[in-house]
């Protein structure tokens, strides 16, 4: 076990220093020289001045060989000196951490959403395949897949805010602003997690102990709670892991569209106006948040299922 | 104090399969199945698989697969008749005076759960028994069912243990609820011989201490023949013959028990001819594999194995589970590497190809075919390398070699959920022929095939073996099968060849101490072909 958990940071580790690299090679892959780019940010007018470039190139250290300046940069990043923005000229951290935080709670409520739903839902339809009540379960769930966001929010809006004026249309104010994102957010992991759980539960309910478990005269109700609900769910700490990083990166239509704060915004309208010390803040933080859940959830499914990994103790 | 004295009647039980979407009742599964089982009697129940010997005990804890249902008859425990009992007294009767004692214990276990949160559910349910209470019970079940570390055993999950040590769990789960009567549904036949003696001794010292009913449910007849007072047969869902144990045994009336007893009974003189003076054909020279990282050599499955197969020769390899058996199969036919050492093969000219000259049958049937695939498509993937074939010249292959196992060319177009395991077993068998090797290594083979259909296999390898002077390894636990087959015998224990002898003298006079607990473990049956009621194993 701990073996794995080594392992897996190390791992962590990696990624994350593997993906910093990438975003911090950026500017040198975009097209013009971003000394200008900096200067231009700051001082009005067209003309610039040769000399200026020399000197805040030599200031920023930019003659030094390129693993110095990446780790510098790197030390720089995690002690909270993101840089500043090109656009509003405020430090990148002060706009990354606020719309971070936005975006964490979208993403969460849409998570515990998708769970609260799919969780009662995959039980009933994998406890009882074939029936009426799967078929439908099913059939409405596979159903939420093809509708993408762009659509289905329009349309929630359309009914809940428009038709019924019970929720605002847009904006982040206050609980009932986040109902609509958090539910459009919702709609597709609702899908994968409640045939996930039905195919899970059927699984568990189909394995040999469990008559077993009956014939030790636990009731049918009991070996189903004990035996075979929570089997069924260990696939489900992964797959909701994949879907947190996912969303994390994914929430940018649905943050568009009902005008949220949140990372998605941030990353769209920085890589609109070209301000890359904003997009490469973001994406290394998003990065490491994603990579640092999975890792997470690696560990709790590795204490769940107990034969995953892991020999005589 | 238990309940002593506990008896389970049944009569007339019938079981049929609802058929499909009218409900109405359909096949008959089992018929007019009529048994008693007394207080502190060792009943055995036996028959080739599907028979019906599983469904008998599953329908007495009413726990049958879904769409059987029980249409007649009645099961009575100690007078309260199980087949029109309601759930509730059922679910006090499960597990708490009405035990059952499965095979293939790991798969019986929940692989989440440790072996003190199985014990502690009967232990709550049946003997009001929690928390420390509980715990305190549950190391000394087992203690008792011969743990030498509960301690340890109580926190181990399922996939922890080893076969042997998961059965004694299940055992211990299945007395942890004190039960009167105990089901046991082939407890002991994925074991080898030592382990298989002592959990039925751990049953047997049950039955005498305390007057536990046994229904044992079995194929096995050599432990019938140490254990059981009364035998029953039962033959497609009828009890067919039932006598004392050394009655049925010595003097059989009906052709189903005659045939199922010759079956069991692999005479050792069937097979004398002098050793075999070619030349060796494959050559083990100190093999040994580890498994790991390789700075901790701790973990070896095989160590310093030096062996040589001759040329037309039947060599058995016998050892307990965990000996390194299946290890030293697969390094020999090429799916694992072997750490240290060599492997030489000396094949005859006519190999066509040196890497297919050794081929392997597998042990579990059912898992060695891709169950989406056909028995056809199975058998032309070995066939595809060979590009100079002709896809008739495929064909006509393939009809021989099912030809040479004697199966039906319909088979061909089935797919492995739709075969029986002696069915597949002989696909297993054709799939190597095809391929015409010299060597064909069998990696216990049979043992999960019931008597019958063993010794059909068995007498089908031998046939091959003569008509094409196949040299054969017989990898098993069986002494009995290893005694039919061999010529000469290997002993491994943990990894290392501590034996070899030839079959005769090897039985007659073991030199190594495992081997001659091996031997005793094996119930002899008389060289006469009679079969012994042995008192001595017994008490």
């Amino acid at each position: 076990m701990l073996q794995f958990i080594t392992k897996r940071t190390v791992t962590l580790v990696a990624a994350v220093v593997v993906s910093s690299f990438a975003v911090f090679l950026i500017p040198y892959f975009t097209p013009g020289d971003p000394v200008r780019k900096i200067i231009r940010s700051r001082v009005a007018g067209d003309a610039i001045d040769d000399s200026a470039v020399q000197g805040l190139s030599e200031s920023l250290g930019l003659h030094d060989p390129l693993a110095v300046q990446y780790f510098r940069w790197l030390a720089d990043f995690f002690s909270g000196d993101m840089g500043l923005s090109f656009v509003s000229r405020t430090p990148v951290a002060e706009q990354v951490l606020p719309a971070l935080s936005v975006t964490l709670s979208l993403v969460l409520m849409s998570l515990g959403l998708a769970a609260a739903l799919s969780l009662p839902l995959g039980i009933l339809s994998g406890l009882r395949p074939g029936t009426a009540a799967d078929r439908a379960i099913t059939a409405v769930t596979q159903a939420l897949i093809a509708m993408p966001e762009y659509w289905v929010a329009p349309l929630l809006v359309l009914v809940f805010a428009l038709k019924l004026s019970i929720l605002p249309t847009a904006g982040w104010n206050d609980l009932s602003s986040a109902v609509l994102p958090a539910l459009t957010l919702a709609l597709r992991p609702i899908s994968f997690f409640t045939s996930a759980v039905r195919a899970g539960i059927i699984d568990a309910a189909a394995a040999d102990h469990v008559p077993a478990a009956r014939a030790r005269g636990l009731r049918q109700g009991q070996a189903v709670l004990r035996h075979v609900v929570p089997n069924g769910l260990v696939p489900l700490s992964t797959l909701f892991a994949v879907w947190f990083a996912g969303l994390l990166g994914g929430s940018v239509i649905v943050e568009v569209i009902f005008a949220v704060p949140g990372m998605g915004r941030l990353m769209f309208d920085a890589v609109v106006n070209s301000d890359i010390p904003l997009a490469q803040g973001g994406v290394v933080v998003v990065v490491a948040l994603a990579v640092g859940v999975t890792t997470l959830a690696d560990f709790v499914h590795q204490f769940l299922s107990r034969t995953v990994g892991g020999t005589l103790a | 104090m238990s309940p002593v004295g506990t008896r389970l009647v049944l009569e007339g039980l019938e079981v049929r399969q609802a058929s499909a979407g009218t409900g109405a009742p359909g096949k008959r599964l089992l018929s007019g199945v009529s048994l008693s089982v007394e207080p502190g009697e060792f009943l055995a129940l036996v028959g080739s698989s599907g028979s019906g010997k599983t469904l008998t005990a599953m329908s007495c804890l009413r726990l049958l697969p879904p769409g059987l249902h029980i249409t007649g008859g009645s099961i009575t425990l100690d007078g309260q008749d199980l087949a029109q009992a309601p759930e509730h007294q059922l679910n006090s009767i499960r597990g708490g005076r009405l035990g059952m004692l499965f095979q293939q214990p790991k798969r019986m276990f929940n692989p989440n759960r440790t072996i003190e949160q199985h014990l502690k559910e009967p232990l709550r349910l049946h003997a009001g028994l929690r928390g420390a209470k509980a715990r305190t019970k549950a190391l000394e079940l087992l203690e008792e069912v011969g743990f030498a570390d509960p301690g340890k055993g109580i926190r181990a999950y399922p996939h922890q243990l080893s076969g042997g040590m998961a059965q004694r769990a299940m055992t211990a789960v299945a007395l942890a609820g004190q039960p009167g009567m105990l089901l046991a549904d082939e407890p002991t036949s994925a074991l080898d011989k030592v382990l298989e003696r002592q959990i039925l001794q751990l049953l047997d010292r049950e039955r005498r201490e305390r007057g536990l009913g046994i229904l044992y449910i079995t194929h096995n007849i050599a432990s019938v023949a140490a254990y059981a007072d009364r035998v029953l047969v039962m033959n497609s869902g009828s009890i067919v013959e039932a006598a004392p144990a050394g009655e049925l045994l010595t003097r059989p009336k009906t052709d189903y028990t005659r045939q199922l007893l010759a079956a069991a009974r692999l005479a050792p003189e069937s097979r004398r001819r002098p050793p075999s003076r070619e030349r060796d054909i494959l050559v083990l020279d100190r093999v040994g594999k580890h498994f790991g990282p390789r700075r901790k050599l701790g973990h070896a499955a095989l160590h310093d194995v030096s062996l040589a197969l001759r040329r037309g020769e039947i060599l058995g390899v016998l050892g307990q589970s965990g000996s390194g058996k299946s290890t030293l199969a697969k390094a020999i036919v090429g799916l694992e590497t072997a750490s240290t050492g060599s492997i030489a093969r000396q094949l005859d000219a006519a190999a066509p190809r040196e890497a297919t000259a050794v081929q392997l049958v597998f042990q579990e049937p059912h898992s060695a075919f891709d169950p989406r695939m056909t028995l056809r498509t199975s058998l032309q993937a070995p066939l595809r390398p060979h590009r100079e074939l002709s896809p008739e010249e495929r064909d006509a292959r393939i009809a021989a070699a099912m030809q040479e196992v004697e199966l039906d060319p319909s088979l061909l177009d089935k797919r492995p959920g739709q075969c029986s395991g002696g069915q597949l077993q002989r696909a297993t068998i054709a799939r190597a022929l095809l391929l015409e090797p010299q060597v064909l290594i069998c990696d216990e083979a049979t043992s999960a095939l019931d008597a019958l259909t063993q010794r059909t296999i068995l007498n089908l390898l031998l046939r091959l073996q003569r008509e094409r002077n196949l040299s054969l390894i017989v990898i098993s636990h069986d002494m009995d099968v290893v005694r039919y087959m061999c010529d000469r015998v290997a002993v491994l224990l943990e990894g290392q060849v501590v034996e070899v002898a030839e079959t005769k003298d090897f039985f007659a006079a073991p030199q190594h101490e495992h081997s001659r607990a091996l031997v005793s473990a094996s119930i002899p049956c008389r060289a006469d072909g009679q079969w012994t009621v042995l008192e001595a194993v017994k008490t």
